[in-house]
């Protein structure tokens, strides 16, 4: 009798624990959903040219360089990006008018764009311009994917002869907005 | 696709383990409460765990959120749910998971009829996993960094520790009185796989300074480390075998070894009061068999392209200079390893005479000689940043003569509403025990942040029943 009392309870209480225990519906393909699109911003490019380190007589002169840009190119960044946004802001203090132009350069430093900025000289007063956004999204995106090397010209247009006296500068600074889109595949 | 499945398994972290057994306790009907006192009030001739089905534990919970908040069948939309997760959630919540498997046990008392003195001994396997919440790795994952200009990101918001291993053990418990219960427990612990990266420190930054060269000043500072033992072979190329069947096996015959102790108290000041207390698990384990440790350490200043009208050329290329300032380094030291150790207590009053059917066994037990016991439990553990504790209401009833009642209400971090029962019948000489807490919540169960059970079959045999 006892023991048929111990064992009914023991049932009952096994029986309880296993069917109280309900759960919601619950839909673990939702993984599958899962998109993670982080936006992150980083530093592009900058330089500072003093203006007596561009000596010129009146006329137009150049100036370039290069530097290695492959960051877009790494396969990790190329799978997930989605969209890239720069954002250029120049400020001149130099008494002549300046292009820039931005070149995005591929392995065989084939161009494969040029963005222009084109910069006021200074009149004495403040001279700082922030460029529209450039965007690269779709085929534009492709060829940022493919560029090795970022190239700066410096075209300096005609006006006042500059000397190693002569004061102010040419600042550039800039950003990339690199917008990201992580799902499975 | 493996990223991915990376970050879920951080977001994952949050569901939260804890190794407080609180049911089991000093309830001392079940041979295995000598596992969390090895100074409990148990008596036996002998007793045999049933293989493998003798102590089965698992405990799951979560102190931010549920299976319910991430999986529900809801319509709202999965990332969402995500993100709500990681914006409440705070950097120290934890997950702290434990799982027992019990391979063999037994128990025998030395010495003749009217000794006092207990051996039991045993082998199980043990799951370890912690982890407190990554919630400023989980925020740049998720949003990036163009929301958190001028934040910093902690990178020591990574702080994460898991361990298989199994444990041989043999203790000992003697009734030197009918007040005073000794007992200690000697381990010997094969850690089959090890991975700790506990001690993490520096951030990723992104500001903005007027008046500097570059529109950001963004710097890593990075000072992290993971060392791990009896995994990285896994990790290699080449590798072409069974992972979990080889740290299964390691886990038994090729582990970094370890010792560690138990010990633990049972005093009756009075004939029905009780006060115990224990602490399990103290101990090392020298972690020694296939060690590698992974270390991030630097810090790199990112400005960006700086070209140089001047001529001069020298080229520069982010990736390697950011490898050159925090190189990836791999050590092959030997480390020690502490077993989070465990604190129990107790106090424990007894009242309402119990009437047996069976003729008077006055030498046994003061304990059966009361029907029912209440008290309160205290529970403690060692933990990366802060210890873990647990406070404990209990109540136990004595159904019938062999028919054991434990029900607890504990307040943890993980709830506060946490409510346990434990039954513990023996049926011949064939004891069976099943411990669940958070009975609340097993309405639901996928609304829980914490559940936990034990269950386990053991043949016992004393002395009535010769």
């Amino acid at each position: 009798m006892k023991l048929n009392c111990i064992n009914s309870i023991l049932k009952i209480f096994v029986v309880a624990i296993l069917f109280l225990s309900c759960s919601s519906d619950l839909d673990f393909d939702q993984v599958n959903d899962l998109k993670l699109e982080p936006i992150f911003i980083a530093n592009l490019a900058y330089f500072d040219i003093p203006a007596n380190e561009l000596v010129a007589d009146g006329g137009t002169q150049i100036v370039y360089d290069s530097r290695n840009f492959d960051i877009f190119k790494k396969q990790f960044l190329r799978d997930y990006l989605k969209k890239v946004e720069f954002d250029v802001e120049i400020e001149n203090t130099i008494e002549r008018g300046f292009v820039i132009n931005m070149l995005l350069l591929n392995s065989k430093n084939e161009i494969l764009t040029t963005i222009s900025f084109v910069v006021p000289a200074y009149k004495g007063s403040p001279n700082v311009i922030k460029y529209p956004t450039e965007v690269f999204e779709n085929q534009r995106l492709e060829l940022l994917k493919q560029t090795q090397n970022i190239g700066f010209v410096a075209l300096m247009t005609s006006g006042v002869p500059l000397d190693e006296n002569s004061l102010g500068n040419l600042k550039l600074r800039s950003s990339t907005t690199t917008y990201f889109e992580i799902e499975a595949k | 696709m493996r990223a991915k499945y990376l970050i879920l398994g951080l977001l994952f972290q949050i569901s939260c383990f804890s190794q407080n057994k609180e049911v089991l306790y000093n309830f001392t009907s079940i041979p295995q409460s000598l596992l969390v006192n090895p100074g409990a009030d148990v008596s036996y001739k002998y007793y045999f765990g049933v293989p493998v089905l003798s102590g089965v534990s698992v405990n799951l919970g979560s102190s931010s959120f549920s299976v319910y908040d991430l999986f529900a069948d809801n319509g709202i939309d999965f990332n969402d749910k995500v993100r709500n997760i990681v914006n409440k959630s705070s950097r120290n919540d934890k997950v702290v998971t434990n799982q027992q498997l019990e391979v063999f046990s037994g128990g025998f008392r030395v010495g003749g009829r009217e000794s006092r003195s207990y051996v039991s001994f045993g082998v199980y396997q043990e799951f370890d996993f912690f982890m407190y919440m990554p919630k400023d790795m989980a925020l740049l994952a998720l949003d990036g960094n163009k929301n958190y200009i001028g934040k910093v990101f902690h990178l020591d918001d990574l702080n994460v520790k898991a361990e298989v291993l199994s444990v041989f053990h043999v203790g000992f418990h003697k009734k030197m009185n009918d007040k005073l219960v000794l007992g200690g427990r000697a381990k010997l612990y094969s850690s089959g796989a090890n991975a700790v990266s506990t001690h993490n420190s520096g951030y990723i930054f992104t500001g903005q300074q007027p008046g500097t060269v570059n529109l950001y000043n963004q710097i890593i500072s990075s000072n992290l480390e993971l060392k791990t033992s009896g995994i990285s072979r896994f990790t290699k190329d080449e590798y072409e075998g069974n992972i979990a069947r080889d740290i299964a096996h390691n886990t038994f015959f090729n582990g970094s070894l370890g010792l560690g102790v138990d010990a633990g108290v049972t005093y009756y000041p009075k004939e029905n009061f009780q006060v115990t207390a224990s602490i399990i698990d103290l101990g090392f384990i020298n972690q020694s068999k296939d060690i590698e440790t992974l270390t991030y350490k630097g810090t790199y200043q990112y400005q960006g392209a700086n070209p140089d009208f001047s001529g001069t050329n020298d080229p520069e290329n982010v990736f390697a200079e950011f490898k050159k300032a925090i190189p990836r380094d791999t050590l092959y030291n030997k480390y020690t390893t502490w077993r989070p150790t465990k604190i129990y207590a107790s106090l424990q009053y007894s009242f309402g005479y119990f009437r047996s059917d069976n003729d008077c066994n006055c030498k046994e037990k003061i304990k059966e000689r009361y029907r029912n016991a209440a008290g309160i439990q205290f529970f403690g553990m060692t933990a990366p940043r802060e210890p873990l504790v647990a406070v404990t209401a209990f109540y136990k009833r004595n159904i019938f003569e062999k028919l054991d009642l434990k029900a607890t209400y504990t307040i943890d971090e993980f709830s506060s509403t946490n409510i346990g029962l434990g039954l513990s019948g023996t049926i011949w000489k064939l004891n069976m025990y099943a411990l669940v807490n958070n009975v609340l919540e097993y309405k639901d169960i996928s609304k829980a942040s914490s559940a936990a059970f034990q269950l386990g079959i053991n043949f016992v045999f004393q002395d009535s029943e010769d």
